[in-house]
This record gives structure tokens, C-alpha cells and sequence, in this order.
């Protein structure tokens, strides 16, 4: 085996974009843990209501939409790697095409919530929905900071001198942790019992 | 031409096979008529199994899998404590109910 095949087999160790992205997924993820905690003490205090709550959410509808958000974290992870290489038109690519998962997720979303109020199931209505509309609206609002994000990483990847490969990972990183708690989310308000 | 990782396939394969699997435990759940009823064994795999896909997210997806080692037990530390907190909670809330 050569010296060139052993240093591809194993590359350098690297923290994938800026630290600081890291402190705040580290951070954002245990303040959500904290609502997460809280859902699930009071879901114990009144199982009834907040089983029959839950029953009236499509299951498939978020199961859908967990998909999207798999796919469009898929597609940034490819963003990141065709960057890397320098690979920058497959990378722009996978850039916008993270942002088309986006809005498909944002517009089932939108759907889901009209869905449910038109049923008479608001904010208010009980803790139950005071919770799904708590836990995904304020996902929501991460999601349009996303957009924002991949704004970023779309204008760094689309001029020579722009190009940062630090910014793009640091913006991937920041699209993944969307995911990532969507995937907890999803779990908590659609399939706990 | 940048090469097709197929690795990252295979990730997203196994996350969305968790994400179906969702809907077999979500069947399985229901009694006889039908009707939905709390359980713990079914809370706790639901949990586990999401927490299992934060996991690989954050190895394979967010490329913590070729990062320093201290970022490699940071997120593993961050798994076990939102395990902790939410079965914490789940568990503390059911007994003193």
C-alpha cells in the first residue's frame, strides 16, 4: 500500500466548519431539550387529553415531512463534499436543491397548521396543541433562519472569490441541526404514546 | 465529475427506515378497536430510535464521524443527555402522577 492510498484511507482530523456554530448547536439543542423535558412531564400528568390531541395529526403527513428534511440534510452533506473537491457547479446544485426541500417542508408545514385550526385545534385549545404549535412554530423559525443560511452558503459558492469552504461547512452545520430536531420533534408530538 | 457517495445513500436509506419504522410502532400501538393508549415501552423505543438517527445525523451527515475526538464524545455526551432528560422526565412525570 503506498503512502498516497494510506493518507486518502485516513484524512486529517478537521472540525467541520466554525466552532462557534458548534457552541450554538450545542446550546440551541439543550434549550430545545429543556421544552422537550417539559412536554413529556406534563403529557404524563393528562395522557388522556394529549392522546386524544395527538390523535388528530396525520402521522404520514409528518412522517413526510421528516423525509423532506432527511433528503434536503442529504443534499447539503453532498453540498459540503462537491466543495471540497472544488467541485463548485454540483455544489451550487445541492445548494438550491437543499433549499427547494426547504420550501416543500415549510409549505407541508403551512399546510398542516391551517389543517388543524380549520378542525378548531389553535394555540390555545389545550396544552397538547399549545405544544405542537410552541415546538413547531419555533422550529419554523429556524428553518426560515436555514433559508438565510443557504442564502449565505449559495453566495459564497457562487464567485471565485468568494469561496470559503469553512462558511459552507459552518452553514451545513446549521442545516443539519434543523433536521436534527425536527427528527426529535416529529418523534415527541406524532408517535409517543 | 465528482464521484456519487454512496455512503451518504446508505445514511439516508437507514434514517428514513427509521423514520417508516415509525408507522409499524405507530400501528402496532393501537389496541384491538382501534383506540390509542399511553406505553411506556413504546415511548422509550420511540425515543431511543430517534435519538439513534440524531446520532448518525450528527456522525455521518454533519462529519463528526472524521472530526477531533473531543467533538466525537461532545455530541456523544449530548445524545446520552437529551436520553437522560427526556426518559427522565417521561419516567419521573408517569410515577408521581
Amino acid at each position: 500500500m503506498t503512502t498516497v492510498t494510506e493518507n486518502t484511507d485516513k484524512p486529517a482530523k478537521f472540525v467541520p466548519g466554525q466552532p462557534d456554530m458548534w457552541a450554538f448547536v450545542l446550546f440551541e439543542t439543550l434549550v430545545f431539550t429543556a421544552y422537550f423535558g417539559f412536554y413529556l412531564f406534563y403529557r404524563t400528568q393528562n395522557p388522556e387529553l394529549f392522546l386524544h390531541s395527538q390523535a388528530q395529526l396525520d402521522l404520514r403527513i409528518g412522517v413526510f415531512n421528516t423525509l423532506i428534511l432527511l433528503l434536503s440534510s442529504w443534499s447539503v452533506a453532498r453540498c459540503v463534499q462537491s466543495a471540497r473537491v472544488g467541485a463548485y457547479g454540483p455544489a451550487l446544485k445541492d445548494a438550491f436543491l437543499t433549499a427547494f426541500f426547504g420550501l416543500v417542508f415549510l409549505c407541508s408545514k403551512v399546510f398542516e397548521w391551517a389543517r388543524q385550526i380549520q378542525m378548531g385545534n389553535g394555540f390555545g385549545s389545550n396544552d397538547f396543541f399549545t405544544y405542537y404549535f410552541f415546538l413547531t412554530g419555533i422550529h419554523f423559525v429556524h428553518l426560515l433562519i436555514g433559508f438565510v443560511v443557504l442564502g449565505v452558503a449559495i453566495y459564497q459558492l457562487r464567485s471565485p472569490v468568494r469561496r470559503s469552504q469553512e462558511l459552507v461547512e459552518t452553514c451545513a452545520t446549521y442545516w443539519h441541526t434543523v433536521d436534527f430536531l425536527w427528527v426529535l420533534i416529529f418523534a415527541l408530538l406524532y408517535v409517543v404514546r | 465529475m465528482i464521484k456519487f457517495n454512496k455512503r451518504l445513500l446508505v445514511v439516508w436509506l437507514v434514517l428514513a427506515s427509521f423514520t417508516l419504522g415509525y408507522l409499524w410502532i405507530d400501528h402496532s400501538a393501537e389496541d384491538h378497536a382501534g383506540s390509542l393508549r399511553s406505553s411506556a415501552v413504546v415511548t422509550s423505543s420511540v425515543i431511543v430510535i430517534a435519538l439513534i438517527k440524531v446520532r448518525i445525523i450528527f456522525r455521518e451527515f454533519m462529519e463528526v464521524r472524521q472530526a477531533p475526538v473531543l467533538l466525537c464524545r461532545l455530541t456523544d455526551a449530548w445524545v446520552l443527555l437529551i436520553a437522560v432528560a427526556l426518559l427522565g422526565s417521561y419516567f419521573i412525570g408517569t410515577a408521581i402522577r
